[in-house]
Parts: C-alpha cells; structure tokens; sequence
C-alpha cells in the first residue's frame, strides 16, 4: 500500500494545474469568483478551452478520439477540476450519450456524432425523465412508432420528456422511448436521437425554487425521426441507459469540488466564534475525507484491474448529501442576513443588502442543491441498489 | 497511490480469520467471560505459538517489524468476532512503550510479552475524565512512590506494570512487578467483560533502574501509544460494524412477520444500507490512518482523529439501529448483537470519545497533512 500518486501521475497533475493556471478563461474565473451565473456562451468558452486542449474526451478511449488516460490520471483530472472551482461539464454528450455511440453505435453514427461531442459543437441534452415516469423510469410513455413513408423509414415520436437540463441551450436530446409495449416494461425501450430542430418538439421551462431556469419540459408532436438515428437494437435501450449509470464513476461524488467549498467554509466560520458550528463544520471536514478515500479505493481497485459494483451508489449517496451539507452550513454562518434573495440572478440594483459579501448567494445556492439528492437515480433508489446488490435484501 | 492489501496481508487476514471462525465460538467465548483470567489461555499460547504476539516488535527484540497494517487486519478480524485475549495491553500499549524507548532492559521485558510468559499493563489513568493524561499527581519523592491509577487493562492478569509517575516534577515512565509492598490491585469488569484494575501506591520504592524515560522521551511514549492504541481499536470497532449489519441482514432475512421475512420491508432495507455505507465510510478512514501511521507521516496525528471520531459516532449508532432490527431479540444476553453494543461504549470512551478527537481534529494544524 502507498499513499502518494507516483511520479508520473504528479507530473500529469501538474500539467493539469498548468493548463487550469495558463488556458482556463479569466472572465469565467472571474465571473465564478463574483459568484455570478454563467451565460451560455460562457459554458461553451469553457468547453471549447478544454476541446482546444484535446482533454474534452478525458474518459473516452483513444480509438475515438479520446486522452486514454488512466483512471489515476481521469481521478486527479476531475479533482484538480474541482479544486480549481470550474464549472461541472455539461455531461450529457461527453459523459452519456458519447460512451453509449462508441460502445453501441454503428459506424456512420461513429463518424457523425462524436467529433462534435468532443469539439463541443453540439450541445447535447437527455430525455429520460417523464411526467410520470421519474425513479421507476422504465415505466415510461413516449411512444416511437415506425412507419415507412416513400420507402424510406421513421420513428414518428410522441409524448413528453421532463426536468430536461438545458434544453433551451440544446441542439440535440437523446431519448429512451417506448417502441413496443406488449412485453416486459424494460424490454419495450429503444434509445434514439433527435434533432431539437425537428418540427414538433417544444421546450418549455420549469423554473424552481431557486429562481433559476436550468430545467425543462419537452413536448414531442408527431416528430419524424429517420431511422438512422436508432442506436443499436430496437428494443434494447434500458441495456444501454443501464450502461451509462454506470460508465461514470468518480464525478458523481465531486470530492475537489466540496473541498473546495469546505475551504471557503472554514474561512469564514473561523471568524465567528461559533463552537457549535466549527463543530459540524470538522465532522463534515471528516466526512469529506471519509469520501476521499472511498473514492480513492474504487480507483485502486479499477487501476488493479478489478470491477467493483455498488461503490458508485456509495459515492452518488454521500458526494449529493456533502453538497447539500455544505451549503446548510453557509446558511447557518449567514444567520438573518441570508433572508434577502436576489435569486441565481443576483440583486435587482447594484446596491446589495447588509452584511458579510459571502451571504448573497448562500440561499440560492441551498436550494439549487436540493436537486442532487433526487437526480441521476434518487438516493432512495441507490439505496434499493446496494440492498439488493451488496446487502441481498 | 494504492489502497489494495499485498499478498502477505491476505494471507496473514485469512490467517487470523480462520483461528476466529474454528475456536471464536460465541457460546464457548461466553464461559470464559465469566472466568477470573476473562480470555482463554489455550488461546493466548497459540497467539504466541502463531507468532501473533511478535508481530510488531523490531528484528533487534525478535519481533517481525510489522507495522500499523497489519495490525489493524488482525484488530479487524478480532473485532467481528469479540475476541477477549489481552493483545491491546500487553502488545500495543506495552509492547509499543517499550520497544520504542532507550530502556536498556527492555528486552527481558519484551522477550517475555513474545512468548506469551509474562503480562505488562500500562497505568496511565488518573481521576481527571479530560483525556489529558499528562497532568497527573502520582509521584516519586524520595524513592517513594503514592497515588492511584484507574481502568487498568488487564491489570488482574499482569506480571508487571508501566506506570507515568512525576519524578523531580518530570513527567517519567517506569516499571514495577505486580507484588511489589505498598501496592495494593482492587479488581473490576468493564461493560464488554474486560478485567481492569485501580492500582494504589502506598510508598512503593522505586530504583533508578526501573525508570524506563523520562521528560519528552516519555511524553512522546505515552502519547505515541495512545494513539497507536486509538487506532488499532478503530480497526476492532470496524469489524464490530461489519458484524453488526452483516448479523443484522440475516436475522431480517430469517425473520418472519406478517407472512413474509421482514428483510422485505424497504423502511429496513435502507436503515441496513445506511449501516453497510457508514461501515464503508469508516474503513476509508481507516486507511487513510493506517497508512499515515506506516508511513509514518505527519498527518498521522490528525487521521486518527478524524477516524476516531467517526468510529465513536457511527459504531454505536450502528449497533444501536442492529439491536432495534433484532427486536427483542436484540436486547437478550445470550445473542451477541447487545454485546456488540456494549463494546462500541468501550471503544468510544477509550483513548479519547468521539468528542475529544474532534477538537484535536480541529485544533491539530492543518498543514501538518
């Protein structure tokens, strides 16, 4: 057993921290430092600065375009990310739908799709969620019919598609849909994608109780789909969804992401002579470490060679509950002063109220964080998980 | 950066899990808890006989050098299956004391710990409930030595005692045989069935030669191995924890009420799930801890802390939920879950509560990582 990264992984790291120092854009930095909200092209600045770096495909294999990098390298990639504070990746090309065309696409999808995932031309979003589908998804509606027009064929596309992230930023949705109903619920599901310029589809956004708009409905009408556009097998679908639950591992928990909070948390609790809060501030300091070194064993097992099962549960449950203490815990150091609310907006004059600078955006941010706990499979779904995987209850 | 176990590792856990599950029955652990050595003397020779006992010494002493890793393998197996054999004060606290001072007797000690022929009990703990066992009253005036110690592990079975003493109001470790005139051994249980001891010293003389360090030397012993104690019994508690939820899901699994095993009802599902992650969790930082302790780091200091601290809170709290889910069943003296419970106590108020180590955890500097 041995602690440190070797040599080699700190050489890597450092050209990370050269590239974060160097060529991540200073008006996002600044932006992010201010605590102000990022506009669109903002996000695609920072994607394109990473493409431009070649990184984009960190997790891909290099037979499509991607670094090939290690999972050592992939970890101390995305925690250097975090400690640096740069915003998530949008992951829904470069994390979901991409590993799912390499994996299962064929070649012409290969050629058509992946370069502009990777040069992040394409903005991609994910059409899972339904009404009334959310933790049992495989309950889901949207119906793909077949139909054949001229001789040429199409999936003519009907239904509705819910808390879709940044659809109104989209050029692209990928989508579970319902090409039979007859057997089995899973069996019944085919992944497609579709153009978000296809006359048919609507977008309407669903503003939450943080103020923001970040989520969506999305109405599909009679939208015509060539056929080509059907990954893999007609009916296969929950296969490949299944595969992209699992193809992420280490993001999930966004352990350089919370140190970072925790840092900033610590700054300012040091200064209010507050023992109770100092108190719940070292335990989660704990719990941060705790996760750590859970993630730092699933990349020890994964470097060995091994594939390690429910860990992934572990690192979704913890990392989501660690975000959401954090950000309690900024609400709890602001006190009364964390009550005025500009919203992800900011303040409606450039006056912003009494108290400390830290407290303005503590509330948005509290309950922006609400959602992590209920996204990518809900905890109480990751716990049905390791119950029946690990405990097998 | 590699978290696996080598090879010699799992052998050495398959080693000790294979003496644990053959002769760690509960039942036959049970009529031993209740005789007056409190552990089984068969057992502790074959310790001995397995090396066990030599495991941390240095080559110099006849010991295998082994470090923090492997001692925390054997205090996990041990801790699933509640073994009783006075390793932790004879090995640990003792062994530890003296294999690493300048004491240039030590080796008759040492020699004796090895073969499983002598005891030595470490005396550290006076009236204050504060941890801070620096601070102490028992003194040597005049070769004379007076005071108490309290929770002595082991002490009714010890041949020898490690005793802090102030001499000339330096803070000083020695030793001491068991029937030394004035010393005088009250005998007690602790709550998981330990035999500890309060030592009283009516003028107890003392020699220059019984002095093992004194000063900074000794300070740095003492605390040293209570660390090294803290962080081997946060091994225990983990497989304590492992016990628990692993004896909790198959309990829930045989048990049936309203027609079906209750292991179905997901409100259980997801308490035992908490149970299995809070388990995962503290293994984490335990290896995080037994790696900064093998590698001797500075951090060293403050890992154990943040694991000691999570071992107090998380290992009751599971032993807890494990007596809930077995019912009534949970509370009756002949299972063993509520005897888990009872170790869990023990763990947490020993070498610093949960409490404690969170302020040293917040105190100890953070760029000591």
């Amino acid at each position: 057993m041995e602690l440190s990264f070797t040599t080699k992984d700190l050489e890597f790291r450092d050209e990370v921290r050269d590239f974060l120092a160097n060529e991540y854009p200073s008006h996002i930095k600044e932006k992010l430092e201010k605590g102000d909200m990022l506009s669109k092209q903002d996000l695609i600045d920072w994607h394109k600065s990473v493409s431009n770096k070649g990184w984009m495909g960190y997790n891909w294999p290099k037979e499509y375009g991607g670094t090939g990098w290690s999972p050592a390298q992939i970890y101390i990639f995305q925690n250097e990310l975090g400690l640096a504070g740069c915003p998530p990746f949008i992951p829904f090309g470069v994390s979901m739908v991409g590993p799912v065309i390499y994996s299962f696409g064929n070649e012409e999808q290969k050629q058509r799709f992946l370069p502009d995932i990777l040069n992040f031309n394409t903005w991609w979003c994910q059409g899972y969620s339904e009404p009334g589908s959310g933790s049992d998804l495989a309950s889901l509606k949207t119906k793909a019919e077949l139909v054949n027009e001229n001789g040429k064929e199409y999936y003519i596309v009907n239904g509705a598609k819910t808390w879709t992230t940044l659809a109104q930023h989209a050029d692209w949705i990928f989508c579970l849909v319902r090409t039979d109903s007859s057997g089995k619920k899973q069996e019944g599901i085919s992944f497609l994608l579709i153009d978000m310029k296809t006359p048919g589809i609507e977008v309407k956004p669903i503003i939450t109780i943080d103020g923001d708009h970040e989520v969506n409905s999305v109405f599909f009408s009679d939208v015509k789909v060539p056929v080509e556009n059907l990954i893999g097998e007609e009916g296969k679908g929950w296969t490949y969804a299944k595969f992209l639950l699992a193809h992420e591992r280490f993001g999930i928990a966004s352990v350089g992401a919370s140190k970072r909070q925790l840092m900033r948390l610590k700054e300012i609790v040091n200064d209010l002579d507050d023992e109770s809060l100092t108190d719940k501030v070292s335990q989660l300091e704990i719990d941060v470490m705790a996760l750590e070194f859970t993630e730092l064993r699933l990349l020890s097992e994964l470097e060995g060679g091994g594939n390690p099962g429910a860990e992934s549960s572990i690192l979704k449950i913890k990392g989501t509950e660690i975000q959401q203490r954090l950000t309690q815990l900024f609400v709890e150091a602001a006190g009364e002063f964390a009550v005025p609310y500009g919203g992800p907006e900011g303040f409606m004059s450039n006056v912003k109220p009494n108290g400390p600078e830290y407290t303005n955006e503590v509330l948005s941010k509290y309950l922006n964080m609400r959602k992590v706990t209920i996204y990518g499979g809900s905890n109480e779904i990751q716990k049905n998980i390791i119950s029946k995987y690990v405990l097998g209850v | 950066m590699d978290l696996k176990y080598s090879d010699e590792q799992i052998l050495l856990r398959e080693q000790i899990q294979k003496f644990c599950i053959s002769d760690y029955d509960f039942y036959d652990r049970e009529k031993h808890v209740h005789s007056d050595l409190g552990y089984d003397q068969n057992k502790w020779k074959l310790f001995a006989d397995q090396g066990w006992l030599a495991m941390p010494f240095s080559e110099e002493e006849g010991g295998f050098n082994f470090g923090a890793i492997e001692l925390c393998i054997m205090f996990e197996e041990f801790g699933k299956h509640l073994v009783l054999e006075p390793y932790l004060s004879n090995i640990v606290l003792s062994g530890f004391i003296l294999d690493q001072s300048s004491y240039s007797m030590k080796s008759n000690y040492i020699s004796g710990l090895i073969s499983g022929n002598s005891q030595i009990s470490l005396a550290y703990v006076e009236e204050s409930r504060t941890y801070d066992h620096l601070s102490i009253l028992t003194s040597v005036e005049n070769n004379k030595l007076n005071g108490t110690k309290n929770l002595v592990l082991n002490g009714s079975n010890a041949d020898n005692f490690l005793v802090t003493v102030m001499i000339d109001d330096e803070f000083s470790l020695i030793v001491m045989k068991n029937d030394e005139d004035g010393l005088s051994i009250n005998n007690f249980k602790t709550v998981d069935d330990k035999n500890i001891s309060q030592l009283s010293f009516d003028n107890v003389t003392i020699n220059p030669d019984q002095i093992i360090a004194k000063g900074d030397e000794a300070k740095k012993l003492l605390q040293d191995a209570l660390y090294y104690a803290a962080l081997c019994i946060s091994a225990e508690a983990i497989g304590c924890m492992t016990a628990c939820y692993e004896k909790t899901v198959e309990y829930t699994k045989g048990r049936e009420q309203f027609g079906q095993p209750i292991s179905n009802f997901q409100v259980l599902q997801h308490r035992m799930v908490d149970m299995f992650i809070d388990t995962e969790l503290c293994k984490s930082l335990l290896f995080k801890a037994m790696l900064d302790m093998h590698e001797n780091n500075n951090s060293k200091y403050r890992s154990i802390s943040a694991l000691k601290h999570h071992v107090g809170v998380l290992g009751k709290k599971i032993a807890e939920e494990s007596v809930q889910l077995h019912g009534g069943m949970g509370v009756s003296e002949e299972m063993s879950i509520g005897h888990y419970l009872k170790k869990f106590i023990v763990i947490d108020s020993q070498f610093g509560n949960s409490k404690y180590h969170l302020t040293q955890f917040k105190n100890i500097d953070e760029r000591s990582k």
